[in-house]
């Protein structure tokens, strides 16, 4: 029997999406498949209380040029970068704009000196960010690519790049990135508010703390795309949330993609060592020769493809992958917006992103309870309001505000479980210290939803509830993602691509790795 | 009044590095002089009656890492280096129970079996793994380190060395290596044993002198460091010297004195004379004048910058490398005279693994909650201790029937709050003892005399800055090109004639001796 499809993607995420549009744009016959019955994935918004519909994050990542020119993808109208600011419970703040000059201003009220090297340091890291934006558009080098010479062109363009950095920024580069984000910060400032502010990027969604080396790395990751001076909020979409899953639907629909949703898989079907197609949980299969898993590399490598087709080696590299969910989401349901206490414009800072966090060791601290599997007593907690950006979002005059607490490992000591009780006692952590800065919160709020590591592997089948997909420490990344020497998005199975979060260049680049994985899909076959 | 005499080359510092590289100097003919500033050479390596009778390695305390070809180069044998074996390792465990890697290999592999057959097994792949990756090392550790944004012909040949260096190693090993080189000691070895005491045991090589938790990334290179000398290292093992790690660098200093260089102690340098960018020699504190064409500085990366010369002498750009540089000392030490040895409760009477070390790590979060009080500015509650008895394996450095006991401990951090004075320094010797007592009950009635050495003291003694007894953190930022800065790597200053040989300089740390050979390598040309 022939396969009615060329390929078969699982998951209609923003990788699994561009992957199958890329594919259908060279004339393959793509079939994806979505177990939610909405597209879109993690970064969808979703509605949490009647009429309240945000996503999870207000970061909308990086879309990389190559692929709106690849897939011509209509330009997507975005605002200016965010504010980012910090605040403490003592009422003291800090908000840093997008553009250096006007955080200069703000910072020089603390600090002269800090306020001398702000613009300096801002350069600086746009320059460095500036290389992973092309490192993260290219199929990651690997020791043995000089050997073949299909990997030697991305490694060639990747020297001339380097090189074009200047000696100084290319030594710069390989000195910061293994750094901890307190080392980096340390040499160059001396207030502690701007250094919580800054080191908020460089430890979301990681289970490390600001003093763990690589934390500046994640920094770097995080800055990807957003404008030269800004220090951690991206452009976000005029149109809304969800702007970009819509404008690639639609190319990959023009491309004679089928989206099929309310389909889980259940397993991936392998003959001798290859694909044949996928089954889903309701007993259907699917067959196509290519089979590409936008799902987290345990899930899909673990859970849906049998082991006996695997060899041990790789199965164990698998299973170390570290995935580490530590992050939990609340999210509240407001009657009205009260104001950060101390903070001039704060709705300017809310529609950005605002750190409850006051200072690196309050950040370090909240980690220390992780490392030893328990949940962070005064977790680190960031908070965001997307109805300022798109009041369309709530009922009017309503808001909803989200809130990312760190940590709250998936892990338990002593192999405890997620119960209601441990996360009512999260929701409520969470909501106090709000409270503390924006008083008249607690009475604000109509519905709060609290979302577990535990909860977000159940909902969104992000195994250990990592949305990373494997954290973004340097021993995982480029051609150690998903596991050392299989960074090319081929899996050991003939037929077999990996192609989201959990291949390079991994998290919040937008379709990043679905598109190089198409690529490699349509040179190879 | 002041004297002046010539020379072809003054080594500030006659630390083991100093030795070595005078040794090396004169051995290629240049009239060379070391001068030394206390009444003994050898810096952090000497051997010192402390009490009556009682002498002690009292800074470094075993060997391994010294290079072979500096024995074969330096004949040291000849000059009375003799190391006696270190037989075995003692972990107790908090059980009552104990984990011991003994000198024959079927008895610690029976005894691992003991405690886990499965790691029993897995340490077999995991001794040959850090075999190849010290044999990978090897070549690096023994080159001038190419800096990677220079065109010059000679860092040229060194990055293409280097690369094909790597690319030799073929993928699966370079991999094993970025691991090594990116990871945690904790999460690496993870990836190897179940049995927790025996990660803590082994993980523990990976904070030695460093400001890392087990769980820091980076510790995993700290710990592939301290295999270079069981694998490469002279002696494959640790050892003692006879007679204390003060005869080591007697040996070095005798083989230099062969050699024809002159060692002076009690010489004190004030400064070194530079003139239009040259330097032109030396001034002592007590005013004499030595002139050389070549001062070679084996003094940290602080001093040979920013105390020696004027810093109108350097670039602002390296002064400001320099400042930045970390030192960052974690350990301390404790020397005990003993009427008698103690009586470990794991491991009843006093027998052979007397003659061994004692490691204080029950568990990887023992270390790791050590490290957490060192993080916010206290010494540790319950450190990690290394300790040997010095005495079982040469009888001459205590009175008959007496002991010394050294214990190695962590953490102490310098900059530990309220900084260090008498009363923190004794309360900190407090803490080690009432933990060894934990283990070996009869400790505190066996104690003659005590030395306590904070990091405050050991820069104070022995001038290392803020104690670290690596002169400056192994971390990935401070290592190879980038040691101890990029714009004064290769062990050449910006100052003519102006040389670095001590740990602050490529490869580092331990008594190795490699950074001095290598200078003085270079300076011979």
């Amino acid at each position: 029997m022939t396969a009615a499809y060329d390929a078969i993607v699982i998951g209609a995420g923003s990788n699994g999406l561009v992957a199958a549009a890329a594919l259908g744009k060279a004339g393959r016959r793509v079939l994806v498949v979505e177990s939610h019955d909405e597209i879109g994935g993690l970064r969808r918004s979703s509605e949490f209380a009647p009429g309240f519909r945000v996503p999870l994050s207000v970061d909308t990542g990086w879309l990389p040029p190559t692929i709106v020119r690849g897939l011509a993808l209509p330009s997507i109208d975005a605002t200016t970068p965010a504010i980012v600011a910090a605040v403490a419970a003592d009422g003291d703040t800090l908000a840093l704009s997008g553009e250096p000059a006007r955080a200069a201003d703000a910072i020089r009220g603390r600090s002269a000196r800090d306020a001398e090297r702000w613009v300096a340091f801002t350069d600086r890291l746009s320059k460095l960010v500036g290389f992973l934006e092309a490192l993260y558009q290219l199929p990651p080098p690997d020791v043995d690519a000089a050997m073949s010479l299909g990997e030697l062109a991305p490694l060639v363009s990747l020297g001339r790049k380097f090189r074009s950095l200047g000696r100084a920024d290319m030594i710069e580069l390989l000195r910061v990135l293994p750094m901890s984000i307190q080392d980096l910060l340390d040499d160059s400032f001396e207030s502690p508010l701007i250094k919580a502010a800054v080191a908020t990027a460089g430890i979301r969604d990681i289970r490390q703390g600001p003093r763990s080396g690589g934390t500046s790395f994640v920094l770097l990751h995080h800055l990807v795309g957003a404008r030269a001076g800004s220090v951690g909020a991206r452009p976000w979409w005029r149109a809304g949330p969800d702007a970009f899953i819509e404008s690639v639907a639609a190319a990959a629909r023009a491309n004679r993609v089928d989206v099929r949703t309310g389909a889980r898989v259940a397993s991936i079907l392998v003959r001798e060592d290859a694909v044949t197609g996928v089954a889903l949980d309701n007993g259907d299969e699917l067959s196509a020769p290519i089979v590409v898993s936008t799902a987290d590399p345990a899930r899909t490598l673990l859970g849906m493809v049998d082991p006996v087709w695997l060899d041990p080696e790789f199965l164990h590299a698998v299973r170390n992958i570290k995935l580490r969910g530590c992050t939990a989401f609340v999210r509240f349901a407001l009657d009205h917006l009260p104001d950060i206490r101390g903070l001039d414009d704060s709705s300017a800072a809310l529609a950005g992103s605002v750190s409850l966090t006051p200072s690196l060791d309050a950040m370090e601290r909240a980690y220390d309870a992780a490392k030893y599997g328990e949940v962070s007593t005064a977790p680190h907690i960031e908070i965001s309001v997307p109805t300022l950006r798109w009041p369309s979002l709530a009922p009017d005059g309503k808001h909803a505000l989200v809130a990312r607490a760190q940590y709250a490992p998936y892990h338990l000591r002593g192999g405890a479980p997620w119960d209601d009780t441990r996360s009512c006692a999260l929701g409520e952590t969470v909501t106090s210290a709000i409270d503390r800065v924006m008083p008249g919160f607690t009475d604000a709020v109509l519905h709060r939803e609290i979302l577990t590591p535990a909860d977000l592997e159940a909902r969104f089948g992000v195994t250990e509830g990592a949305m990373t997909h494997g954290e973004l420490t340097l021993d995982q990344i480029l051609f150690m993602r998903p596991v050392p020497g299989w960074g090319r998005y081929a899996m050991p199975i003939d037929g077999l691509y990996l192609a989201g979060a959990g291949a390079h260049p991994g998290p919040g680049v937008l379709g990043g790795a679905g598109w190089l994985a198409a690529k490699r899909i349509l040179r190879e076959t | 009044m002041t004297s002046s005499q010539r020379y072809d080359a003054v080594v500030v510092g006659g630390g083991h590095n100093g030795l070595v590289c005078a040794a090396y100097l004169a051995r290629a003919g240049r009239k060379t002089v070391v001068l030394e500033r206390r009444p003994l050479v050898g810096g952090a390596a000497v051997t010192e009656e402390v009490f009556p009778g009682f002498k002690f390695s009292v800074f470094s305390y075993v060997v391994s890492l010294l290079r072979p070809e500096i024995i074969r180069d330096l004949e040291l044998p000849s000059h009375g280096l003799q190391i006696l074996p270190l037989e075995s390792t003692v972990t107790p465990l908090d059980n009552g129970d104990y984990l011991a890697s003994w000198a024959d290999p079927d008895e610690s592999r029976r005894e691992l079996v003991r405690h886990s057959p499965r790691d029993a097994e897995a340490a077999i792949e995991f001794g040959r793994l850090m075999h190849h990756m010290a044999m990978a090392v090897k070549p690096i550790l023994g080159m001038v380190p190419p800096d990677p944004s220079s065109l010059a012909p000679s860092d040229l040949r060194g990055l293409l060395k280097l690369g094909g260096h790597l690319r030799d190693l073929g993928a699966e090993r370079f991999h094993a290596l970025y691991k090594l080189m990116t990871m945690s000691s904790a999460d690496y070895l993870d990836e190897w044993y179940e049995f927790d005491p025996l990660k803590a045991t082994k993980s523990a090589s990976g904070i030695i002198g460093t400001f890392l938790g087990p769980r820091s990334p980076g510790s995993a290179y700290v710990l592939l460091h301290h295999y270079m000398g069981e694998i490469d290292g002279a002696f494959r093992a640790w050892g003692f010297q006879k007679g204390g790690t003060g005869a080591i660098s007697e040996a070095i200093a005798s083989a230099a004195r062969a050699q024809g260089a002159e060692i002076r102690t009690n010489a004190s340098v004030e400064r070194v004379l530079v003139d239009g960018g040259r330097v032109r020699g030396v001034v002592l504190e007590n005013g004499d004048e030595i002139t050389a064409p070549i001062v070679v500085s084996g003094l940290d990366p602080r001093r040979t910058f920013l105390q020696l010369v004027e810093r109108k002498e350097l670039p602002d750009d390296l002064v400001e490398e320099v400042e930045r540089y970390k030192f960052r000392g974690s350990s301390g030490k404790v020397n005990l005279a003993l009427s008698g040895l103690p009586d470990f409760t794991c491991l009843p009477g006093i027998g052979p693994h007397h003659r061994g070390a004692f490691s204080i790590s029950p568990s990887v979060e023992y270390l790791e909650r050590a490290y957490d009080d060192a993080k916010y500015g206290h010494f540790s509650r319950n450190p990690y201790m290394d300790i040997v008895f010095p005495s079982m394996i040469d009888p001459g450095m205590a009175p008959p029937g007496k002991h010394v006991m050294s214990i190695f401990v962590q953490y102490a951090p310098y900059n530990v709050t309220g900084g260090w004075d008498d009363a923190k320094r004794e309360a900190f010797g407090d803490a080690v003892v009432k933990t060894v007592a934990r283990y070996a009950p009869n400790i505190e009635s066996l104690i003659l005399h005590r030395q306590v050495l904070t990091p405050a003291d050991i820069e104070r003694i022995t001038g290392l800055s803020e104690g670290n007894i690596f002169q400056g953190e192994l971390a990935l930022h401070q290592l190879f090109f980038l040691r101890p800065a990029a714009k004064s790597a290769k062990y050449r200053t910006p100052i003519k004639g102006y040389w670095q040989c001590g740990a602050g300089t490529h490869p580092g740390g331990g008594i190795m001796g490699a950074s001095g050979r290598l200078a003085a390598l270079e300076i011979a040309g």
